[in-house]
């Protein structure tokens, strides 16, 4: 650990380098008073310096516990947590089930498909989803949809948002006979507020706009899921040099994990299909190639199985593989198989 | 006589330390003033200033023969830290005794590895995505920390680690011992790679002060990095080296992490096209990572048949090439 990088004044941290003391370890161990003596500065300034080297290298004290690294955590407290990781349910029981749940938050999530298959409508879903509040089984958050295609529809996120209102205010009928009416306070113009939108242009606004991320989250803390529809646009067509891409894209990838871990929330990232060629013969792959598909926690890959859209979970850290099928009606995702217009809340 | 010369051994403690606190009668206020009047304030720019060239200048000083006294005294100073040659007799001792071979979970990959993980080396996996490599090193975590009884350290860098798979994977149902298993895997998450410099650093100081306090509590057996190349890759190419110097230095760390603390560490690595027609793939992170780790794993899945298959690219004992097919463990509650 090098000297230069303490949070010191410049003359402060010249005078300490000119005396020999390079290292943090070199400082560690000496007294205040030797440092004031050796680097010509004052007792108290000695000391806050001192304070400060400890602080970094806080690590190396072992605490009873015996925890390794701080921040470490154990699996056993994590287990526990995992267990009650709210999740945001797609309005399709077969998708739900099949995703443990819903989409976890703290995980990124990558969906993929050919064009036509509902990928933007699962992120207009999700939007609206994360909203519902918590008294029905959601999160009660707020949204960030990133539009990089144009592809967003106002009218149609209306007409899902008015849809599910009109699934809760059902739901409030039906359990009016054993609890007491509670009053669906939402609205549909609610909703619509409750997403923040942004469309970009071009690679260097999809990459700047990542970078504001964290500020813009810090000062929302309610956004519980961030939708990027779709990831790969920008960067099929402009780049010329493909190995800056993939140092650009795997960047972005880690700074969505750290936005996913650090404010619990769900990173959604649409992707679109491209064509390989692997053991002979032509066959549909993710777009972006072989190191991005090593960034996203989950993978979920939506085809075609004769008339029925599918969904394959296709990598996931603790879900089996499976595949389910789903509907896109005019009130959103729904079950393929069920006729009833009733979504199961909880 | 085989006689080996370990190079992580350097002297950390007594480098940058300065003359005036090694309390010694010869080394006086006037041997580091003759010092200091060349440049020579701390040790490490003793070592690295050229002690003829000092010794002919003392010469010329009144008090030569006491400044020469010094020069001897600051070299046997520094031999009697550095660590001593061992032979191999003792390396074979150390071998035995300190480290171990640990079991990877999965009965086919031990018999493959003839035993598992080798404490002490660094064991890469390799394979494409989503065939397995996550799933193989939970797998590798509960088993160390159930059957070696040793603490596990998860570094995640794609918030991958599930505890609930890690307790699927565990083989008792006794709630107890199953907390007690549990509580011997950390986990902590790692975003880039000065961080993880940080962290790596930060864990050798602390397994070095633990040697010297407790033997009683669980020692680290297990580090796994999932996955180190996903840190690697937004540095690496592009003009200049410094991605790939800081690779290298993030490989020496692990080395001398796994060596001198007879820890096993298991990193994992994604793979590329490798250029021509065929679709062939070849493992990330190019040629200079290639000779970091010592064992180099590959994994491949078959999603037609649900089949995986381990091959050994590169092992210290064994010849590459060899095959076995394994079985993910699925949920069995």
């Amino acid at each position: 650990m090098e000297a230069w990088r303490l949070p010191l004044s410049s003359s402060i941290r010249g005078k300490l380098i000119s005396a020999g003391y390079t290292s943090l370890s070199s400082i560690s161990s000496v007294s205040s008073s030797d440092l004031a003596r050796d680097a010509n500065i004052t007792e108290d300034e000695a000391f806050e310096i001192l304070k400060l080297v400890n602080q970094s290298s806080g690590s190396s004290s072992c605490n009873g516990s015996g925890s390794l690294i701080n921040g470490a955590k154990n699996a056993w407290d994590m287990l526990h947590e995992e267990e009650s990781l709210p999740r945001i349910t797609t309005s399709c029981s077969d998708l739900d089930n099949i995703l443990g749940g819903g989409i976890s938050c703290r995980d990124v999530t990558e969906i993929g498909g050919v064009p036509g298959i509902g990928k933007t409508q699962i992120g207009i879903q999700l939007s609206v989803n994360v909203q519902i509040p918590r008294e029905f089984g959601g999160l009660g958050g707020k949204a960030i949809y990133i539009d990089t295609e144009g592809s967003f529809m106002v009218e149609r996120a209306l007409q899902i948002a008015e849809a599910c209102v009109e699934d809760m205010e059902e739901y409030t009928g039906y359990m009016h006979k054993h609890f007491k009416a509670n009053q669906v306070q939402m609205k549909p113009k609610d909703i619509l507020d409750n997403i923040f939108y942004f469309r970009v242009c071009s690679y260097t606004e999809q990459i700047a706009l990542v970078n504001h991320l964290d500020k813009f989250i810090s000062e929302n803390k309610d956004v519980k899921v961030v939708i990027v529809d779709s990831i790969t646009f920008h960067f099929r067509q402009d780049f010329d040099d493909l190995v800056q891409r993939t140092r650009v894209l795997s960047e972005m990838a880690l700074k969505f994990m750290k936005l996913a871990k650090k404010f619990s929330l769900a990173v959604v990232l649409l992707n679109q299909v491209t064509t390989k060629y692997t053991e002979g013969s032509f066959q549909l792959a993710l777009a972006l190639g072989d190191s991005w598909s090593h960034s996203c926690t989950n993978r979920v890959i939506l085809y075609w199985n004769g008339d029925e859209r599918y969904a394959y979970i296709d990598k996931s850290p603790s879900l089996p593989s499976a595949s389910a099928s789903y509907t896109v009606t005019s009130r959103g995702l729904r079950n393929s198989s069920s006729s009833s217009k009733r979504v199961k809340m909880m | 006589m085989i006689v080996v010369l370990s190079i992580f051994h350097n002297i950390p403690s007594l480098v940058g330390c300065r003359f005036v606190r090694l309390e010694n009668p010869i080394i006086d206020a006037s041997f580091r003033y003759f010092c200091a009047s060349h440049g020579i304030v701390t040790v490490e720019d003793f070592l690295l200033h050229d002690v003829e060239v000092l010794a002919a200048f003392a010469d010329r000083q009144t008090n030569s023969d006491r400044l020469k006294e010094g020069i001897t005294v600051m070299l046997s100073l520094v031999e009697r830290q550095c660590r001593p040659w061992l032979n191999g007799m003792e390396l074979l001792e150390d071998l035995q005794r300190n480290k171990q071979n640990l079991s990877t979970g999965d009965r086919g990959t031990d018999s493959l590895l003839k035993g598992g993980f080798r404490e002490g080396q660094v064991t890469e996996l390799v394979g494409p995505s989503s065939s397995g490599k996550t799933q193989f090193c939970m797998q590798a975590a509960a088993s160390v920390a159930e059957k070696h009884a040793g603490r596990v350290l998860y570094l995640d860098t794609g918030n991958s680690f599930s505890a609930r798979r890690i307790a699927q994977f565990g083989s008792s149902s006794d709630t107890s011992l199953e907390q007690k298993v549990m509580s011997r895997i950390s986990c902590h998450t790692v975003y880039d790679i000065y961080t993880m410099l940080e962290t790596l650093q930060g864990l050798d100081v602390t397994l070095r002060s633990q040697v010297q306090t407790n033997v009683n509590e669980h020692r680290l057996r297990l580090l796994v990095v999932d996955s180190i190349s996903s840190l690697i890759t937004p540095i690496l190419g592009g003009s200049g080296s410094q991605g790939r110097a800081l690779m290298v230095a993030v490989g020496y760390m692990l080395k001398k992490l796994a060596h001198e603390h007879s820890i096993a560490i298991l990193v994992t690595n994604h793979t590329v096209s490798a250029g021509g027609e065929g679709g062939k793939t070849k493992p990330a992170l190019g040629e200079t990572w290639k000779s970091i780790p010592h064992v180099r794993l590959m994994l491949s899945h078959d999603h037609k048949n649900s089949n995986s298959t381990i091959s050994i690219l590169k092992h210290t004992s064994m010849p590459s090439g060899q095959t076995m097919r394994i079985t993910t463990r699925k949920d069995n509650r």
